[in-house]
């Protein structure tokens, strides 16, 4: 079974050559034109990765995004051509995992693709770990608050996970994107500081501590 | 000391001046005024002697004898000669009186000895409270040369809020506040322009790279793909210095162990040069600008330079090295510019990349500075911090 990409973009090249090269790397790409037509291609169902550009028509791309985020974790990647920071911030504030820059070659893309994608891998025989009210299963990949189940994105949790396995010790931004993220020295550490708060609605604010300067820390 | 030079303390020694010159002239027309008074009571005293009967207080001084007229008359001299105890003299040609004027001399004494007491009291107290006073006015300036500064180090969301007051302070905040405002609404707009310059042609050239990648490999594609190659790295280069000629651009500093990451710098360029490092020094700086600054020199000194390219780190010091020709005398006069490459014989490029890396530089606090070797080759030397 082939993982299912939902591209939406309304630049008519773009789409057609972004899907046609991502259907080279063996990907299915279901393509939208704008952000209401996306919206009920998704709805459909049956997507792995959405690849989203932030300026469309009607519906823009963080609408988008927050929209499918209010009941789907499915990984988001964000395509922005301005590149600045009100774009990427609010795409990554709505909920997108990660963003590129147009032009990005498809090479970049795929490689970004595949980083969302990688799930967490469960941790067989890894005892489950217990910050206050907080427990982080790493064999069945759950996390709990004071019980109750919670729902993170595949990027929340393997930054939980990457938080949970160094409790305690302070994790600077240039780590967290390479083992998260897997990027190397051009990872955007904006990145990372929203999805520190994504997970720390999640799990409770004073959860992940700031070490200014420095990046964060779990607390014990 | 600065501190002293305050407008505090320049306040409170012109209050001081003032109140000790005022002070001054106050005490002597009082000193001056009881004096006479003394003078006029002795004069009184004496004369009122003579008349009550007169005695012989023996020869009389000589001025006082000049003065002495035909019997009726009266003369009175003052004598300090012993100014211990001086005295006033009266003679009527019959006879003459003194009177002992010391105790006035005295009291006189004390007057002044208190007037100048009571003086440096209220000194005392008043150049503090000056200081004190002065303060306020000086902590608002205060406020409005920091907000300034902020504004220089690029916080145009600084601003002075002076409030009401129709004083010149007040006056010269608002000018401030008038000014940051219009730079941040210019550089507002620029930033705004520059994203839409990049949106609009970011797009059609994204459609233009995955479009190329799709091509059937052959001698074509390849200029093809060369070709959209040059384009998108000449549209960022143009972009990334938009940016920068705004001005928006923040660094976003972690601690860069430099000989490891310079190495991978390299690498990732794909050219070659060799990387030496002298132990293990680490800056803190923003490793994606200083990532730009040194490929864009290696790079450069691969197009306009010769092979070897040397890139070496020594402390905080990195310095990239080539064996060609070296920097254009116009370069090393005005550092880089834009679309100017120096001499036909550098070849092609379009002079952006060390515009690029200079313009970072700024950005991280860094030190570009571009020399020749004697042995020749151009030198580039990024001084962090």
């Amino acid at each position: 079974m082939s993982v299912s990409v939902l591209l939406v973009e309304d630049d008519e090249v773009i789409r057609k050559s972004v899907g046609m090269a991502l259907e080279r790397y063996g990907y299915r790409v279901d393509a939208a034109a704008d952000g209401l037509t996306g919206l009920e291609r998704f709805h459909a169902g049956g997507h792995d990765l959405l690849l989203l550009d932030v300026m469309l028509p009607g519906l823009d791309g963080i609408g988008l995004c927050r929209r499918v985020r209010e009941s789907s974790l499915v990984p988001i990647l964000m395509m922005s051509a301005r590149g600045d920071a009100l774009d990427v911030v609010s795409g990554l504030e709505a909920g997108a995992d990660d963003y590129v820059v147009k032009p990005a070659d498809t090479a970049v893309l795929v490689a970004r693709i595949r980083a969302l994608l990688r799930r967490a891998a469960p941790a067989p025989g890894t005892p489950t770990l217990v910050f206050g009210d907080l427990t982080v299963d790493p064999e069945a990949l759950e996390v709990r608050v004071a019980g109750e189940l919670v729902s993170l994105a595949p990027t929340e949790l393997r930054l939980l996970l990457e938080f949970a396995a160094n409790p305690g010790i302070v994790l600077d931004r240039q780590t967290l994107l390479r083992n998260v993220w897997d990027y190397g020295w051009d990872g955007d550490s904006r990145v990372v500081d929203l999805c520190v708060q994504r997970l720390r609605r999640k799990v409770g604010a004073d959860r992940v501590e700031t070490v200014r300067g420095f990046g964060y820390k779990l607390r014990r | 000391m600065a501190r002293w030079r305050s407008l505090r303390w320049q306040i409170a020694a012109l209050v001081a001046v003032a109140s000790g010159v005022v002070a001054l002239a106050v005490g002597l027309l009082v000193h001056q005024s009881t004096w006479e008074r003394s003078l006029s009571l002795g004069r009184d005293r004496a004369v009122t002697a003579l008349l009550t009967g007169p005695v012989d207080e023996g020869p009389l001084p000589p001025a006082l004898a000049a003065r002495v007229g035909p019997p009726g008359t009266y003369a009175t001299w003052y004598d300090d000669s012993a100014p211990e105890s001086p005295w006033m003299w009266g003679a009527d040609g019959t006879g003459s009186v003194k009177i002992d004027m010391g105790g006035e001399v005295r009291g006189l004494r004390a007057l002044d000895r208190n007037m100048a007491l009571a003086s440096a009291g209220v000194l005392g107290l008043v150049v503090p409270l000056a200081a004190l006073a002065a303060e306020l006015p000086n902590h608002r300036l205060r406020r409005v040369a920091r907000t300034a500064r902020r504004i220089a180090e690029g916080d145009l969301e600084a601003r002075t809020s002076a409030g009401r007051g129709g004083d010149e302070i007040t006056a010269i905040a608002a000018a401030v506040d008038t000014m940051a405002a219009a730079l941040h609404d210019r550089l507002r707009a620029e930033q705004r322009f520059t994203a839409d310059v990049a949106h609009e042609l970011r797009t059609p050239l994204m459609g233009l790279v995955t479009s190329a990648e799709l091509l059937p490999d052959g001698e074509v594609t390849d200029l093809v793909r060369d070709r959209v190659g040059v384009l998108r790295v000449l549209v960022e280069n143009l972009l990334e210095i938009s940016r920068l000629d705004a001005g928006a651009e923040a660094a976003d500093r972690v601690e860069v162990p430099l000989g490891r990451f310079a190495a991978d710098c390299v690498h990732r360029t794909g050219l070659a040069a060799e990387v030496t490092a002298q132990g293990d020094p680490v800056a803190v700086t923003d490793p994606r600008r200083l990532d730009r600054i040194l490929a864009n020199l290696v790079v450069n000194a691969h197009r306009h330079g010769k092979v070897p390219v040397e890139v070496h780190v020594t402390g905080t010091t990195i310095t990239v090295r080539d064996h060609g020709p070296g920097f254009p005398a116009s370069l090393l006069a005005e550092g880089p510019q834009r679309f100017r490459t120096g001499a036909a014989e550098r070849g092609r490029g379009h002079g952006l990349g060390l515009t690029i890396a200079a313009g970072q530089a700024r950005v991280i606090g860094a030190r570009l500075a571009f020399g020749n070797d004697p042995e020749g080759g151009a030198v580039a030397t990024v001084r962090l911090n």
